[in-house]
């Protein structure tokens, strides 16, 4: 009974996703046709197959990867914190990320500067703070404290970030500032693949984990007591979160706002607790919401150049509001 | 069923210490005591959520020490004082939790596990709020379906923080008939910690008293000699 109408949902939402894709498609400057998607002879490319394969195809799976891992790990950190503001930015994540994205960027450290080694920065960056938030998380009895850390954490470390900014040479200061503003055309096609198993294994492990995440929502303690190994779930979906946070932040910059935004969005319209719904409904939702914003900002690309942070920011600040608004009612 | 042996509890220090003391099945047990005497440590010390500092709890010779959090989450469950209730999260899928320790990784409950989980709500009388959000429900009502996701975690033995705490006095006694019921009915050993010690002595609990670090058994009938056991 109740289940039904959670379908119904999940498919209309469903048959919204491929009016997203072709919408986000079409908003570029160059139209493209359906057969340039696909072309005959990948050795011999036309200029619009390779604009479609270098360019729309990277981007149109990069925005729907990061809008869905990001709204995931908003998700699991506001079950895991039973908090509906937590999510990997609130909680410092990002932050964590972004600092040593910096420090790789515009500093000498040779490790960091391959390809994979700013994926690396930005993961280790996420899971290092991941693991700071989980430890004051248990020191700290209240949730209100904790975000407030969260948010301490973000202005420390984005000091240091300006202190390394003032420092920095132009060239080296010029690709971070690139990179902070949230860009989702840095992904080359080769780069998909890793992206995508990446990706697949969070969400594998997220799937996996719905039964702990279920049993968390009634709180810690009667989960334990309920036979769940708590500090085995902490640890995982934090890991989980930094997999995510950091991926997607290592390619696409600093996004904000998803991460907290859409899950609170997917819990409001599937009204329900049921991890298996509100994984895949942050799937949908996630990728459905970036995949607007993008085209959005490819159909103003001719006036005016705006970052994805920004418009997310735009967008999501304000619901956030809301959110407190409805909570204090 | 429950067997304590030299057992000492607390956390860093010992708050208390039970040489020896027996519980047994269809029976409810009243712990009582002044605030901070370790009521609350006691219970989850059963649960294994605060460790023992020395001793050992035994349920039928198996010492509680070498069971892994699932096979503990068969044999107790426990009930806080207060379940405030869950944005979205409905009552049947609150209840439904209480089979987790015997479902597979998916958490997906089979055909038998769902019989059982509307046999109990249809038993304590809440099939109608089944499909309710758990915060629409009243502080009574969530309480009963505390103790029914308790039930339908299907324990020999139950214990329950302050149940009492937050309900009225006609919840109170309500709550109070319904435990002895089940124990009863159902060979279980229910233990509730409680500072209402008028409605335990009219309902001839037996108490396990907690004063100056130790826990004694007693089935008092009058307020007095309840009352010396903390004045001595």
């Amino acid at each position: 009974m109740i289940n039904k109408r959670i379908l119904i949902y999940i498919l209309v939402i469903s048959a919204l996703l491929p009016i997203a894709i072709y919408f986000h498609l079409n908003s570029g400057q160059i139209a493209l046709s359906f057969s340039d998607y696909f072309p005959q002879d990948v050795s011999d490319l036309s200029t619009n197959e390779l604009l479609a394969r270098e360019f729309r195809i990277p981007r149109l799976l990069i925005t729907m990867i990061a809008g869905s891992g990001l709204a995931i790990s908003g998700m699991l950190m506001q079950t895991l914190f039973r908090n509906p503001l937590a999510g990997p930015y609130v909680l410092g994540i990002n932050s964590g990320a972004s600092l040593l994205v910096a420090l790789s960027l515009m500093t000498g450290f040779h490790l960091f500067e391959t390809e994979f080694g700013l994926i690396g920065a930005g993961l280790i960056g996420a899971l290092l703070s991941g693991l700071l938030m989980m430890a004051l998380a248990f020191r700290l009895k209240s949730q209100i404290s904790l975000l407030l850390v969260g948010l301490m954490f973000g202005s420390f470390t984005s000091a240091i970030v300006s202190l390394l900014e003032s420092l920095a040479a132009a060239e080296k200061l010029k690709s971070y500032t690139m990179w902070s503003m949230g860009s989702l055309q840095q992904v080359e096609f080769s780069q998909l693949p890793v992206i995508g198993v990446v990706f697949l294994l969070g969400l594998g492990l997220t799937f996996v984990l719905v039964k702990p995440l279920n049993l968390l929502v009634i709180g810690e303690k009667p989960a334990e007591v309920l036979g769940l190994n708590v500090m085995q779930t902490r640890f995982l979906l934090m890991a989980i979160t930094a997999l995510f946070a950091g991926l997607i932040t290592a390619f696409c910059g600093p996004i904000a706002f998803v991460g907290l935004a859409i899950p609170n969005l997917t819990r409001i319209i599937f009204r329900t607790q049921n991890h298996v719904w509100l994984v895949i409904g942050n799937l949908l939702i996630g990728a459905i919401f970036l995949l607007l914003c993008d085209a959005l900002i490819q159909l103003m690309e001719g006036r005016i150049a705006l970052p994805i942070n920004v418009l997310t920011s735009l967008i999501g600040a304000p619901f956030v509001v809301f959110l407190l608004m409805r909570k204090i009612k | 069923m429950i067997q304590f042996n030299q057992t000492e509890i607390g956390y860093k220090q010992t708050l208390l210490k039970i040489d020896s003391l027996n519980l047994q099945e269809g029976k409810v047990y009243a712990l009582v005591g002044r605030n901070g005497v370790g009521k609350s440590t006691l219970l989850q010390s059963m649960t294994k959520l605060i460790p023992l500092i020395s001793g050992d709890i035994r349920y039928e010779d198996i010492s509680l020490k070498n069971l892994s959090r699932n096979q503990l989450a068969r044999l107790i469950a426990f009930v806080e004082s207060k379940f405030d209730g869950v944005e979205f999260l409905s009552v049947l899928d609150y209840l439904m939790l209480g089979r987790a320790p015997y479902t597979s990784l998916t958490g997906k409950l089979s055909e038998t596990d769902k019989t059982f989980v509307n046999e109990i709500s249809e038993e304590l009388q809440i099939n109608y709020l089944l499909s309710k959000s758990t915060t629409e429900i009243s502080d009574g009502e969530r309480q009963i379906c505390s103790v029914a996701r308790a039930l339908i975690q299907e324990t020999p033995i139950i214990l329950m923080d302050e149940p009492t705490a937050f309900l009225d006095f006609i919840n109170r006694q309500k709550l109070l008939e319904l435990l002895i019921k089940i124990a009863a009915e159902k060979q279980k050993c229910i233990v509730l910690s409680t500072h209402d010690i008028d409605l335990c002595l009219e309902n001839q609990l037996t108490f396990l008293i907690a004063s100056r670090g130790i826990v004694v058994k007693e089935s008092c009938t009058k307020k007095t000699e309840l009352i010396n056991y903390f004045s001595r």
